[in-house]
């Protein structure tokens, strides 16, 4: 009985920490064509907290243009994005009362867009989820606006602390680094 | 950017197609698409012209699903009115009353009345009937310079050019005179001229 207890625990561990992880498409980490892709989105506003976040590739063309990143507290980032053009798609959550909810971000006009162009750290920015007021038969929207907190040196910290793939591949060394070009 | 329960996503998918047969019934009607020039009024012209995307839409990048979602295929619906006002929100269900419909990268031949009018915009539909309902805006701010008489003419083609994040960089109006008027001789006849009155912008 015991077993089948700590299975289902296990299971649940596994979920969560799938849910925290990136997915899609997938590259060796220290592929040197990798860039890192991070920000952060504040969702104290939302209906739920972002579990799952996903980034579009609209260039150049391809048949799997859907990134997962990887997410903790508002943090989100992918570190094996080949050169291209991107721009956020997706975030997803859920809540206990809000359920599960998916917020989706405009093909068009989107401000996280993104080229890269060469390998590097690239700061997509800090932002706040806003409601934005609805009729009463129209679908909910949302907006995100730009806030200053966190910036980019508190996050690329986060990213060194919280995700040990990323501190001991070779991108520990390029986020001191940058790190280092920030404090200057 | 639309938040969604997908829980539920059927409920809503069933409410959106419901709501888009509503929008259809509620929007004003688009200016009719001409096969004829015999049913022409005393007081009516053709409209002859193109929109064109540069690059050009690659395959799947429009994501329609549901059902009639394919009449929205490579579709533009182009705001029109007779008086001129810059648009600065989405547009509303009454924007497109009296809208064109043009097929991109095909001649559109609507029946509008002779007198001037102006294109405030455009918007299509680059997902549809799927979880998310994402739409692109075209600009506007141009003049179509109809004088009382005109039975048929040639506004020109508009190119949209656009970058990978579907922003337009630039519109151009070109001139396909020559091209258009085959396509149109062959369509009408010889009978009746083609006046070239190509779009202007808006000052």
């Amino acid at each position: 009985m015991k077993h089948r207890i700590w299975l289902v625990l296990g299971l649940i561990t596994l979920g969560l920490l799938a849910g925290c992880a990136s997915s899609g498409p997938e590259r060796d980490i220290n592929d040197p064509t990798n860039s890192l892709v991070f920000g952060y989105v504040d969702m104290d506003d939302a209906p739920t907290s972002v579990s799952s976040a996903w980034i579009m590739q609209v260039a150049p063309p391809s048949d799997t243009p859907y990134w997962g990143l990887g997410i903790s507290k508002g943090l989100f980032y992918n570190s094996y994005l080949p050169p291209g053009s991107y721009q956020l798609s997706k975030l997803g959550g859920s809540g206990f009362f809000a359920g599960q909810h998916e917020y989706s971000f405009p093909r068009q006009g989107n401000q996280t867009a993104l080229r890269i162009s060469k390998p590097g750290i690239y700061f997509l920015g800090s932002y706040k989820y806003k409601k934005v007021k609805s009729g009463m038969f129209s679908q909910a929207k949302f907006a995100i606006e730009k806030i200053n907190k966190p910036t980019e040196a508190e996050l690329l910290k986060r990213i060194l602390d919280e995700s040990s793939d990323i501190k001991d591949s070779a991108w520990g060394n390029k986020i001191r680094a940058r790190l280092a070009q920030l404090k200057s | 950017m639309i938040p969604r329960r997908l829980k539920l996503a059927r409920v809503r998918l069933a409410a959106s197609l419901l709501l888009l047969g509503a929008l259809s019934a509620c929007v004003g009607a688009a200016r009719e698409p001409v096969d004829s020039l015999s049913g022409l009024g005393g007081d009516e012209t053709v409209v002859v012209g193109r929109i064109e995307l540069v690059p050009p839409l690659r395959k799947d990048e429009q994501k329609l699903k549901g059902l009639n979602s394919g009449s929205f295929e490579n579709k533009v619906f182009l705001l029109a009115d007779e008086h001129y006002r810059v648009l600065t929100d989405e547009p509303g269900m009454g924007d497109y009353a009296g809208r064109i419909e043009a097929i991109l990268g095909k001649n559109f031949f609507v029946r509008s009345n002779s007198k001037p009018f102006f294109i405030l915009g455009g918007m299509m539909y680059l997902d549809l009937g799927g979880q998310e309902t994402n739409r692109a805006y075209f600009p506007g701010g141009l003049k179509v310079s109809l004088k009382p008489g005109d039975k048929a003419v040639y506004v020109g083609t508009v190119q949209y050019h656009r970058n990978e994040f579907f922003e337009i960089t630039k519109a151009a109006i070109v001139d396909d005179y020559d091209r258009t008027n085959a396509e149109f001789r062959k369509k009408f006849g010889t009978k009746t001229p083609l006046r070239k009155a190509l779009l202007t912008p808006v000052k």
